[in-house]
C-alpha cells in the first residue's frame, strides 16, 4: 500500500514540477481562469443600461416627470444634451437613442391632447434594439402611475420570487466561475498527460513495476493540485474584488473541487486521447465559450430554445453552474435539486475514469 | 536588366517556396487548423441556436375574468410578439413557475373588466422568477408594452395621450444572428493571421529549422515576406470561404461596389493579423505558447472591439478603449458594407486598418531580424 502511495505522491511531484518549470506556461496556466473571469465579465459591462441623450425641449413638470420616470424603466443611463450634441453623439456611436421631449409637451397634457416623444434609436442588433423599443412604454406607463393615476387604471403589479434581484456581473461571473475551472482542469491535466506520449516518457511509466492505476491518480492528483493554486485566485478575485459573497461556503468549495476534479479527469482523457498538447490546447480554447454560451451560463436553460436544452444538458458543466449558483446565490436553476446535479456529477466523474483507465489501456496496447 | 529580372524572379521563388511550405504544414496539422476555425464557428453555431429565443422569455398567462376588458388585455398579450406564451389554471401556472419551464405568471383577477369599468386601480399581477435581471427586466419592460399596446387599440378613447414616434439611424434592423456574423468573421480573420503566421514563424525556432534557412542563400527579408504572405494568403482564402458560406445562407451579402471594399477590409485584417502573428511567433519561438497566447490575444480583442453586442451599449471607458483596437474599424466597415450599402467613415477606418497591418508588419520583421541576429 505504501509502495502505491509512494507512486501516486512521485508521479504528481514530478507532473507539479514539471508545470512549475515552463515559466511561461505556468504564469498562464495560473491566471488563465482569472484571465477567463475577466474576458468573459466584458461581455456583460455595458447590462441593460442603454446609454440615452435626452433633449430637454420643454422642462415644465409633466416633462421632469416623464424623464424621471425613463430613470425608473431599468433600462436606460441618461444623459441630458443638446439636440446637436445628441445628434453628433448618436452619429459617431457613442449612445444608442435619442428621447426629444416637445417644446409643448406639459401645455398638451394639460389640455388632454395627444403628445408625441420622438425617439431616434440606433438600430443596429434587434435584440439591444428592442429593449429600447419596450424602455418607452414602460417610461411611459410609469409616468401615467406617477402623474394620472385615476385615468391609466392597468398596471403591473409586481411580485418576485426571490427578495432582492441579482445584477448582471453577480450572476454571471459565477457562472464565468465554472468556465474557469474547466479550463483551467482541462489544460492542467490535458497537457501532462499530451507530454508523456510526446516526450516519449509514458513508455517508461509503463515498463515499470509501479500499477497503471497508481500512475494514473498520481497524474490527476499532481494537475489537480496546480489547478487548485489557480481555482484559489479565481475564487478570491470573485468574492473578495467582485465582492460576490456566497450564501453557502461550504457548497462552494464542495462543489468547486468536485468540478475541478471532473475536468481535471476529462483533460487527462483528452491528453491521453490525442497524445499531443496541441489539439489539447485548441480543445479546451475552442470549446470554453460555446459550452458557456450553452450551458446556463445567463440562466436556467428551461427558458431557452428546445435546441438548447438538449445540448447543454449532455455537459456536466450546466450541472456545475447549476450546484454553484445555489451555493453563492441560493438559486434553483433545474428540477433536479442539489442531490440530483450532485449525483448526475458523480455519474459522470465515475464514467469518465472508467473511460480514461479503458483508453490508457487501449493505448497501451497499441503502443 | 536580365540579371536584375533574374533576382527578381529568385525572390519570386524563394517566397513561394517559403508561402508553399509553410500553407502544407499548416494544413497537414488538424490541431492547427482547429485552434483557427473552432472558436468561431462554435460561436456562430451558438449564436444560431441561441437567437431564437432572445427577447421573447416563456410566460404562463391566468385569466381568471371573462369579461369584455379581460378578453381585450388577453388578446393584447398574446398579440404583443413580446413573449413565447402558455395560457394556463393557476394551478398549471405555478407549477410551470416552479419547474422553471417559465420566467413569469401573468394572472388577470376576476374583478378585471369590473374594476376598469368603474376606473379603479386595476393591476394585473405579475410574479417573476427575478434570478438575474436580463430575464426580469425583459419582462418589466415587455408587460408595461403590452399594456400599452391594449391601450392603443381604444384608439381616440385611449386616456394615454404620450405617444411615441420613433426614428431609425439606419434603413433596416439586423437580426441578431446575422449582427453576429461580422464581428465573428472578423475574430476568424485575426486567429487565422495569428495562428497561420504565428506558428509558422514560432516552429522554425522551435524544430530549429530556421537555422538551416538562415544558412541557405536567401535573404532574411525575402524569408520574412515569404512568412508573412502564407499566413496572409490561408487567412485571406479563410475569410473569402466564410464570405461565401454568409452569402449562400443570406447573411452576409454586399451589393455593388461594397464587394470591393468588403474584400478590402477582409484584406487588412488578415494582413493585420499576419503581422501581429509573425511579431509573437518570433518572441515567443514555441508553438504551444503561441496557440494560448494567440487565442487569448484574439478572444480579447473581439470582446474589446464590441464583437458580442452593440460597442454604443457599453460603457463610455470600454467605448474609449475599442477606439484603440483596429478590430473596432474592421467590424464598422464590414457592417456599413454588408448591411447598408454604406461607405460612412469607410476612408477613416482604412486608413486605421492599414496603418495597424503597416506597424505589425514592420514590428514582426525587426522581430524576425533581431531574433535571426542573435
Amino acid at each position: 500500500m505504501s509502495n502505491t502511495l509512494r507512486v501516486i505522491w512521485a508521479c504528481a511531484r514530478k507532473d507539479i514540477a514539471m508545470a512549475l518549470t515552463d515559466r511561461l506556461a505556468t504564469i498562464i496556466g495560473l491566471f488563465l481562469p482569472v484571465n477567463f473571469l475577466i474576458l468573459m465579465s466584458l461581455f456583460v459591462l455595458g447590462g441593460g443600461q442603454a446609454p440615452t441623450a435626452v433633449v430637454m425641449n420643454d422642462r415644465g413638470p409633466y416633462a421632469q416627470a416623464f424623464v424621471n420616470a425613463m430613470s425608473r424603466a431599468h433600462s436606460f443611463r441618461l444623459m441630458p444634451s443638446s439636440a446637436a450634441q445628441a445628434q453628433n453623439l448618436i452619429n459617431q456611436g457613442r449612445i444608442v437613442a435619442v428621447v426629444t421631449i416637445p417644446p409643448d409637451f406639459d401645455t398638451r397634457l394639460q389640455q388632454n391632447q395627444p403628445v408625441n416623444v420622438g425617439v431616434e434609436i440606433n438600430n443596429l442588433n434587434t435584440d439591444f434594439t428592442n429593449d429600447i423599443r419596450r424602455a418607452v412604454p414602460l417610461s411611459i406607463t410609469l409616468f401615467y402611475a406617477s402623474q394620472f393615476p385615476n385615468l391609466v387604471t392597468v398596471t403591473p403589479s409586481e411580485h418576485d420570487f426571490y427578495p432582492q434581484d441579482t445584477d448582471y456581473i453577480p450572476y454571471l461571473s459565477v457562472s464565468i466561475l465554472v468556465i474557469a475551472l474547466m479550463i483551467g482542469g482541462l489544460l492542467q491535466a490535458g497537457s501532462a498527460s499530451a507530454q508523456e506520449w510526446e516526450s516519449g516518457t509514458m513508455k517508461e511509466l509503463l515498463l515499470s513495476p509501479a500499477q497503471r492505476w497508481a500512475i494514473l491518480v498520481g497524474k490527476m492528483l499532481g494537475a489537480f493540485l496546480v489547478s487548485l493554486v489557480s481555482a484559489l485566485i479565481v475564487l478570491a478575485v470573485l468574492i473578495f474584488i467582485v465582492g460576490v459573497h456566497p450564501v453557502h461556503w461550504g457548497e462552494v468549495l464542495g462543489f468547486s473541487l468536485m468540478t475541478l476534479f471532473i475536468f481535471i479527469v476529462i483533460g487527462t482523457l483528452i491528453g491521453t486521447l490525442f497524445k499531443n498538447r496541441q489539439p489539447v490546447l485548441a480543445l479546451s480554447f475552442g470549446t470554453a465559450i460555446p459550452l458557456f454560451f450553452l450551458s446556463g451560463a445567463f440562466g436556467p436553460i428551461s427558458f431557452t430554445t428546445s435546441a438548447i436544452q438538449f445540448i447543454a444538458k449532455i455537459f456536466p458543466v450546466y450541472y456545475a453552474i447549476a450546484l454553484m449558483q445555489h451555493a453563492f446565490h441560493a438559486f434553483t436553476l433545474n428540477t433536479l435539486g442539489l442531490s440530483g446535479n450532485l449525483l448526475v456529477l458523480a455519474a459522470y466523474a465515475i464514467g469518465l475514469i472508467v473511460l480514461v483507465t479503458i483508453v490508457l489501456e487501449r493505448s497501451t496496447s497499441v503502443h | 536588366m536580365f540579371a536584375g529580372q533574374n533576382k527578381f524572379l529568385q525572390v519570386l521563388r524563394i517566397i513561394w517556396a517559403i508561402i508553399k511550405k509553410d500553407v502544407v504544414v499548416w494544413l497537414r496539422n488538424p490541431a492547427n487548423v482547429a485552434a483557427t476555425v473552432l472558436p468561431p464557428i462554435s460561436f456562430l453555431l451558438v449564436q444560431a441556436l441561441g437567437a431564437a429565443a432572445v427577447g421573447r422569455s416563456p410566460v404562463a398567462l391566468v385569466n381568471l375574468d371573462n369579461g369584455p376588458q379581460a378578453v381585450q388585455i388577453t388578446s393584447s398579450i398574446v398579440n404583443a410578439n413580446v413573449f413565447r406564451i402558455f395560457q394556463a389554471t393557476p394551478d398549471q401556472a405555478k407549477t410551470l413557475l416552479k419547474d422553471l419551464n417559465v420566467v413569469a405568471v401573468i394572472t388577470i383577477p376576476a374583478d378585471f373588466s369590473q374594476r376598469f369599468q368603474s376606473h379603479q386601480p386595476d393591476p394585473i399581477d405579475v410574479t417573476v422568477n427575478n434570478l438575474n435581471l436580463d430575464f426580469t427586466n425583459d419582462i418589466r419592460r415587455a408587460v408595461p408594452d403590452a399594456i400599452t399596446q391594449y391601450y392603443q387599440a381604444q384608439g381616440g378613447s385611449s386616456p394615454i395621450r404620450v405617444g411615441l414616434v420613433e426614428a431609425d439611424l439606419r434603413p433596416r434592423d439586423i437580426e441578431l444572428f446575422q449582427y453576429a456574423v461580422i464581428p465573428t468573421t472578423v475574430m476568424l480573420l485575426l486567429i487565422g493571421g495569428l495562428l497561420t503566421a504565428g506558428l509558422a514563424t514560432a516552429r522554425e525556432w522551435e524544430t530549429r529549422t530556421i537555422k538551416e534557412i538562415l544558412l541557405s542563400p536567401a535573404q532574411s527579408g525575402v524569408i520574412i515576406a515569404g512568412k508573412v504572405l502564407a499566413g496572409f494568403i490561408t487567412t485571406f482564402i479563410l475569410g473569402l470561404l466564410v464570405l461565401s458560406i454568409g452569402y449562400i445562407l443570406g447573411y452576409t451579402r454586399p451589393e455593388g461596389v461594397y464587394w470591393v471594399s468588403t474584400l478590402v477590409i477582409v484584406a487588412l485584417v488578415a494582413l493585420f493579423g499576419s503581422g501581429l502573428g509573425v511579431t509573437l511567433g518570433a518572441l515567443i519561438q514555441r508553438i504551444r505558447p503561441m496557440i494560448a497566447v494567440s487565442i487569448n490575444a484574439a478572444l480579447y480583442l473581439f470582446f474589446l472591439s464590441g464583437g458580442v453586442g452593440v460597442l454604443a451599449f457599453e460603457p463610455v471607458w470600454l467605448q474609449n478603449l475599442a477606439a484603440f483596437i483596429p478590430l473596432t474599424y474592421g467590424t464598422h466597415a464590414l457592417q456599413m458594407a454588408v448591411f447598408y450599402s454604406s461607405a460612412d467613415l469607410l476612408g477613416r477606418d482604412i486608413a486605421v486598418l492599414a496603418g495597424s497591418a503597416v506597424l505589425t508588419l514592420a514590428l514582426g520583421v525587426l522581430a524576425m531580424r533581431r531574433r535571426i541576429a542573435s
